[in-house]
């Protein structure tokens, strides 16, 4: 595949608002580059030989640290990750302060998750080198919507003038909003469904339309993509309960069936089976394509480490 | 002997009695003693000393008043003490304001309020007025000695960012306070509406996926507290209102007779939601800024005599509070400086007149508080101000003199300076 003629211009991979089709279209590929490398028995490259990669985890997670771990060390990167529990933070140091003192060590890319929106790009004004959003708060997730559209793209092909919904917990969901925003950016039609209690105020406003009745949504649909119902988030009662919510916005087969006969069904994980999607859908052969998502989201964590370690100045030079 | 200053070639502008001209004021032993526009350079000196200044056709205004100040004083000292807050406040030409009483201890006892008077009287530049908590340790629970602490110099009663929740307490606060004629303030909030909100809901909050209060949270509370006013015949002023609805609330209940006044932040007639833009901590406030539409009505509201006053709801953050991602940032931000400028931008893109921006920051405090000053006349104390209203000047907070500088102004085009401050005849700062 032709490598582009087009510059990386981003220093940093902070969200998917800010990124253009050439953007999103140069990792895509790379990425896809990736995925055929990572189904060889060596998959090792050096591309990165030499860095080091910093994964700071301020929210737990299983599958996105270690998916950016592998995807490190694939590429030859010297890999730390750092689960850093809040507590110690309410010890006395400052978010920015752990930062300086991270920074001091130069990495050459760091990845963070944290709980609360907009801390990545807090975080990306103190440091010197490229930064990676892993998920921030109920902000943004680039790297899931970036690998779900890889996903679709191989299964499915053009994204542009594809009908995808996505469902649930809209609210809470900073996969959603990466996503809604890269789907228009690539010409995707995006529906999202959810009860009122948890539709972002002004959601129609994101360039895409909003149901609340789950079966008229997925009305000729391609791709279902379902969210986590993030339980842990609830400091209220958004729901009566979740078996009220599985029997109106849980995807099952009966309502699976009002989507495209050829629809496939996506999930970014943890999966609540039971709540959200039953697992017969979810573990479907033809039509699920969640353990793919896990495979595409290696893939694509490599094609955002190389761009971005390719774009960062090199800091080193300033020891000299 | 006595010290005589004479004033002279200067735009006097008095909201309380209409006067805007071009004139003077003479003052000795701290009090107002000739003001119009028959005093010249060559005003008759009498024995003593005699200062005669030149204002260079400036504006020479009552200086402000302040109904909305926390200092860190007593308990959070490296936030802001009385005496820097004094500084900050002459250099903004303010020479009057209230301290609220959330403090540590808080300032819910006679012997807390004798202590911020005292301290007041010690170290500060400008006079300084100290709140009493309307209720103890401002929980929401039990009543604060009212009476005694009125006796012992209150300026009014609140309880501060700590909002009475329970309605019926609030009732027979404002029922026992209405029998001594006691001013009780409330700055309107739903705890149940607001707990845990960052900014004000809406599309915008949603976009950077950060909680929103609802506007709801400010009305519901409104209502409630206007709807007792009404009841009990207390006299309330409402701290704050943020959106177009709670005016025009405000507004209503006035026109029914009932005994209510309200404050405005000088934020809110400066910002909206969009300024929160990049996570900025420094925009973190309550109430929160609101949409534009808003933000228009109440500088309508102002235009129009609507709004009582307008506060800088000065509210000192050290760095490690706000230096945090937003959901994590303490709220307030500090505006004794930028209160008056706030106001002057408002008069330099021509929606509002010079008088309309000064009189809730003059005349109208006063006249709540039943203040001599805030006023332009032969004897009311000589607390003035002298400013440049067209000076354009860029805030950099790193040069203002309040001992924090999280202010949401940093950055911002401002016009209008001050060039001297006066409180009781002597001068308390003076541009350089």
């Amino acid at each position: 595949m032709a490598d582009f003629a087009y510059a990386f211009p981003h220093r940093h991979l902070l969200g998917i608002e800010g990124l253009n089709r050439l953007d999103i279209e140069q990792l895509l590929n790379l990425g896809d580059r990736y995925v055929e490398l990572n189904q060889q028995r060596s998959k090792h490259v050096d591309v990165l030989a030499g860095q080091t990669l910093l994964n700071l985890f301020f929210e737990n997670s299983t599958r996105t640290q270690s998916s950016f771990e592998i995807a490190g060390r694939r590429l030859g990167a010297d890999v730390v990750t750092m689960s850093v529990a809040t507590s110690s933070l309410k010890k006395g140091e400052t978010l920015i302060d752990t930062a300086m003192t991270l920074n001091a060590m130069r990495p050459d890319l760091l990845v963070i998750r944290h709980q609360s929106s907009g801390a990545v790009k807090l975080l990306s004004r103190k440091v010197d080198c490229a930064v990676v959003n892993a998920g921030d708060g109920t902000h943004e997730h680039p790297t899931q919507a970036l690998l779900d559209a890889l996903t679709i793209r191989r299964r499915v092909g053009d994204i542009g003038g594809l009908r995808v919904a996505i469902c649930g917990d809209i609210l809470h969901s900073r996969v959603a909003r990466s996503n809604v925003a890269l789907l228009n950016i690539l010409g995707a039609e995006v529906r999202l469904i959810a009860p009122r209690t948890l539709t972002p105020p002004g959601a129609e406003g994101w360039g895409a339309t909003v149901f609340t009745d789950m079966r008229k949504g997925l009305e000729g649909c391609d791709v279902v993509m379902m969210l986590r119902l993030q339980q842990e988030r609830m400091d209220g009662a958004y729901l009566p309960s979740a078996r009220e919510f599985f029997h109106f916005y849980g995807l099952d087969a009966e309502k699976l069936a009002c989507a495209r006969p050829t629809a496939f069904v996506m999930h970014p994980g943890p999966m609540n089976r039971g709540v959200e999607i039953e697992s017969g859908i979810a573990d479907h052969k033809t039509r699920s394509l969640i353990t793919e998502q896990v495979e595409m989201g290696v893939a694509i964590r490599m094609a955002v480490l190389e761009t971005l370690a390719k774009n960062a100045p090199d800091i080193g030079s300033k020891n000299a | 002997m006595s010290e005589r200053t004479i004033l002279f070639n200067a735009r006097l502008i008095d909201p309380a009695s209409g006067r805007d001209e071009t004139g003077g004021v003479v003052f000795e032993n701290g009090v107002i003693t000739d003001i119009g526009p028959h005093i010249s350079r060559e005003t008759e000196r009498r024995n003593g000393v005699n200062f005669v200044r030149d204002a260079g056709g400036k504006v020479l205004a009552p200086g402000l008043i302040d109904l909305r100040v926390k200092t860190g004083e007593p308990g959070a000292e490296s936030k802001e003490t009385l005496a820097t807050a004094g500084e900050a406040a002459a250099a903004g030409g303010v020479t009057t304001f209230v301290v609220m009483p959330d403090t540590d201890p808080v300032i819910d006892s006679v012997a807390l309020v004798d202590f911020i008077k005292r301290r007041a009287d010690g170290v500060a530049k400008v006079k300084i007025r100290p709140t009493g908590g309307l209720t103890v340790g401002l929980e929401g629970k039990k009543m604060a000695e009212l009476g005694l602490i009125a006796e012992a110099g209150a300026a009014f009663f609140t309880n501060g960012d700590h909002p009475v929740e329970d309605a019926g307490l609030m009732r027979r606060a404002m029922q026992y306070a209405s029998g001594f004629d006691a001013l009780i303030a409330s700055r309107p909030d739903t705890a149940a509406l607001s707990r845990g909100t960052v900014m004000t809901a809406g599309a915008f909050a949603a976009r950077l996926g950060l909680r929103g209060a609802p506007p709801e949270a400010e009305w519901i509370a409104l209502e409630r507290d206007l709807m007792l006013a009404e009841t009990t015949g207390a006299r309330l002023l409402v701290d704050c209102i943020s959106t177009a609805r709670s005016l025009e609330a405000v507004e209503r209940a006035r026109a029914k007779g009932v005994k209510v006044a309200c404050s405005v932040a000088a934020y809110s007639l400066f910002f909206n939601e969009i300024d929160v833009g990049d996570y900025l901590t420094y925009c973190k406030v309550q109430p929160p800024f609101r949409t534009e539409a808003d933000r228009m009505a109440l500088v309508e509201g102002l235009a129009r005599g609507a709004i009582d006053a307008v506060v800088s709801a000065h509210d000192p953050q050290p760095p490690e509070d706000k230096r945090l991602p937003i959901a994590d940032a303490s709220f307030g931000a500090i505006g004794l400086e930028t209160l008056l400028p706030a106001l002057l931008k408002l008069v330099a893109q021509e929606q509002i007149s010079l008088a309309q921006a000064l009189r809730p920051v003059t005349c109208g405090p006063a006249s709540l508080l039943g203040l001599p000053q805030g006023r332009l006349e032969t004897g009311a104390p000589a607390d003035l101000v002298l400013f440049d209203p067209d000076t354009p000047w860029l805030c950099d907070r790193d040069l203002l003199l309040s001992r924090s500088k999280n202010s949401p102004f940093d950055g911002r085009r401002l016009e209008g300076r001050v060039l001297q401050t006066w409180v009781d005849g002597r001068t308390v700062f003076e541009r350089k």
